[in-house]
């Protein structure tokens, strides 16, 4: 009876503690669930092996902040005076904001308060460099 | 970082309000993050974030790490609903309206080989 009861208390913390991580932690480009075999199909982004020696110019993946981990966010929290922006060799409109917090209420009906000074949303919409040339996107971070 | 789809980023005509908005968006449940052995879950967020401009500007630049931002501080709310289908649970926000965030600005940012340009 008490292995249940840790198991539901487990279970329960890990709910909370996740909203209160924020309602994300990643995006689906980072999730291993399509990992069936030791190889993955590589991004669509990813420097394609050039077909009868035709150029090599690396992929269209937007370049990281060199001092920040790939994923920009768990290692420094948007601030003044910080980089705000996800990407590398970026020119545009980008918006950011962090520490959210509120409520909400689960498919159980429980009231639960969601947020962190982390739960971090941001857009970045204009042009990156990639690839040695230019392209334009849309990003968000959630 | 995601792509966004062109209709999942909106501007106002005065461009002091833009509206975030995705839906269905894969994300990961992983309650036990930052433990290296912390299982996933596969999960859904759909999600609404608005940004206010207000009238305070802010400029953040440093010339050794090659960043530029020039805007203003924002207001920025948000509601979401996520779903996680493998442990049948479900999460919705209150309004939006309800919302509040410490920290927010918009505005341009321009880095790396783009500040070099810009700086010359």
């Amino acid at each position: 009876m008490g292995k249940s009861q840790d198991q539901i208390s487990n279970s329960e913390f890990g709910r909370r503690r996740w909203l209160k991580l924020g309602v994300t932690s990643a995006v689906a480009a980072a999730l291993p669930g399509t990992l069936v075999r030791a190889q993955s199909a590589p991004p669509t982004c990813a420097p394609q092996i050039p077909q009868n020696h035709e150029p090599s110019n690396g992929g269209l993946c937007p370049f990281p902040i060199p001092w920040l981990d790939k994923n920009g966010n768990h290692n420094q929290a948007a601030m003044p005076n910080v980089e705000l922006s996800s990407i590398y060799h970026f020119r545009g409109k980008l918006a950011r904001c962090n520490a959210f917090r509120g409520m909400g209420t689960d498919n159980k009906g429980n009231r639960l308060a969601w947020g962190t000074p982390t739960t971090d949303y941001s857009y970045m919409a204009g042009e990156y460099w990639a690839a040695r040339q230019e392209h334009q996107a849309v990003f968000a971070h959630t | 970082m995601t792509s966004v789809p062109s209709s999942g980023l909106t501007f106002s005509a005065d461009g002091r309000t833009t509206t975030l908005q995705m839906a269905n968006l894969q994300i990961i449940d992983q309650p036990r993050w930052p433990a290296m052995d912390a299982e996933t879950n596969p999960a859904f967020l759909d999600f609404r974030l608005i940004f206010t401009a207000t009238d305070e500007p802010v400029k953040y630049e440093n010339a050794m790490q090659q960043y530029r931002f020039e805007g203003f501080k924002a207001r920025a709310q948000l509601e979401a609903t996520v779903r996680v289908p493998v442990i049948d649970f479900t999460f919705k926000t209150d309004p939006l309206e309800t919302s509040q965030c410490d920290f927010a600005v918009m505005g341009t940012e321009v880095n790396g080989r783009y500040y070099e340009a810009s700086s010359g």
